[in-house]
């Protein structure tokens, strides 16, 4: 039995499926400005990590749910005079800020998140917000690391992203928050 | 599943937000799906809406596919007067037009049957643009996801193998001036962008057939433009009348400017 265990983690080690115990990059201090997608912190200082049956219990409690998945872009090679149209889906109810979890030090930008989370949460800094994007993302992380800076006491990290949600429940087209794009402008 | 990771690794786009519509409180409904279908309409026709098909157009698919990467379609045309145009749109894939084709005098466009991608679930039209310009449209609903980023099964190089290659079957022996269908097969991986290859965990890029052109002679079949909506391998059955010269060319072209061309002499084709 413990032989076929070992067996059992020794392929899955080998197939990818299980990485190194300590994954993870470390968190930095502030609000990450690097490539946006790879290696990711396993925690976030001041918000919980939670999964995708979190996420739907959180939700059902009347969480703000925000994604900051960035606009899908032409994949690379696409060139056509075809219209490109694509449509994201998310976690039914969310609120997208498309592009909104850059690490973008610009005040405009800045307020533009605050202002439109303090209009979605009513005010309430005790109200749950979650931030999420895709797996790998540094996106919902910043946006998570924000949310703290700007005092909310009840931020969730749900770095599974919009697919973790996907393996289990079902996602739904949203289009881009029109609060947030009018705001950011 | 993993589409939108796909589709959103690439950075912000060019697109603005402008032009998206008022929201439909559940983004699932009808009246979503709608409003997403005249969006299209606004990108594709210019702002031309299509009116009921009035059985001229018939558009058949799946309600749900085995198989969303390879989903059969077919459009049956019964028209007082040969179409000019069609076009088969996948209203909620990334690049929803997978099919535009415009017929020539060689055509005989009754019934066209294509292999397509389906990325979510989605409202499918087929439009047809009639002589005098007007355009009639049939839908379908089709439940099928995760077809645009489905890996192909043998790998990128075996997938690159006999790149372009094609082959022809005509339903009958072919008789000048007498409508036959033929189906035509070529052999290319349509890599859409959104496929990872699951060794290297990096998204293959993107090489598609964009344009098949084929003519009878001096006299065209039809000109069809493509985007990443067709299957891999695609397979496309349609109509013609056999011309006198007896010599069918097709001519495919990809995104990365390669190009093929073979001539079927079909007056003398044995199976």
């Amino acid at each position: 039995m413990r032989a076929q265990s070992s067996l059992l983690l020794a392929v899955a080690f080998a197939l990818g499926l299980i990485g190194p115990a300590s994954a993870g990059a470390s968190e930095p201090p502030g609000l990450w400005t690097g490539p946006m997608h790879g290696e990711i912190p396993a925690t976030l200082a001041g918000a919980k990590v939670v999964d995708a049956a979190a996420v739907a219990e959180l939700k059902d409690g009347g969480a703000v749910l925000i994604d900051v998945a960035e606009f899908p872009a032409k994949p690379a090679g696409v060139s056509s005079n075809l219209p490109w149209m694509p449509t994201h889906m998310s976690i039914p109810g969310a609120v997208w800020f498309a592009g909104g979890g850059f690490g973008d030090g610009r005040p405009a930008y800045q307020q533009a998140f605050s202002a439109r989370v303090g209009e979605l949460t009513g005010g309430d800094k005790d109200r749950a917000v979650v931030a999420f994007c895709h797996p790998g993302c540094w996106g919902s992380w910043n946006a998570g690391k924000r949310l703290v800076m700007l005092g909310y006491r009840k931020v969730y990290w749900f770095p599974g992203g919009v697919e973790a949600w996907e393996d289990k429940y079902a996602a739904a087209p949203v289009k881009p928050d029109r609060g947030w794009e009018e705001i950011r402008r | 599943m993993k589409t939108r990771l796909a589709t959103a690794i690439f950075g912000l786009c060019a697109l603005g937000f402008a032009a998206a519509p008022a929201l439909a409180d559940d983004p699932d409904s009808p009246e979503a799906r709608q409003s997403r279908w005249q969006e299209l309409e606004k990108a594709v026709f210019q702002g031309k809406t299509a009116g009921p098909s009035n059985g001229v157009v018939t558009l058949q698919a799946p309600e749900r596919a085995e198989d969303a990467a390879l989903v059969p379609m077919t459009v049956t045309l019964t028209p007082a007067d040969k179409v000019k145009a069609l076009w088969l749109i996948i209203d909620d894939n990334p690049m929803p037009v997978a099919a535009h084709m415009v017929f020539g005098p060689a055509a005989d466009p009754h019934e066209l049957k294509f292999r397509v991608r389906v990325n979510a679930y989605t409202n499918v039209h087929a439009v047809a643009q009639l002589q005098d310009g007007s355009l009639v449209a049939d839908a379908k609903f089709v439940k099928a996801s995760g077809g645009c980023s489905a890996p192909m099964g043998e790998g990128e190089e075996a997938a690159l193998k006999g790149l372009g290659e094609m082959r022809l079957k005509l339903a009958g022996a072919a008789q000048p001036g007498v409508p036959v269908e033929a189906k035509l097969m070529v052999r290319h991986p349509n890599f859409n962008g959104m496929q990872m290859n699951q060794l290297t965990r990096m998204y293959t890029p993107a090489r598609y057939i964009d344009k098949i052109s084929v003519s009878d002679g001096a006299a065209k079949v039809f000109d069809l433009e493509s985007g990443i909506s067709l299957a891999s391998n695609p397979v496309l059955s349609f109509g013609l009348v056999p011309q006198a010269s007896g010599r069918l060319r097709v001519e495919v072209s990809d995104s990365m400017n390669t190009q093929w061309s073979r001539d079927f002499e079909i007056l003398h084709m044995t199976d």
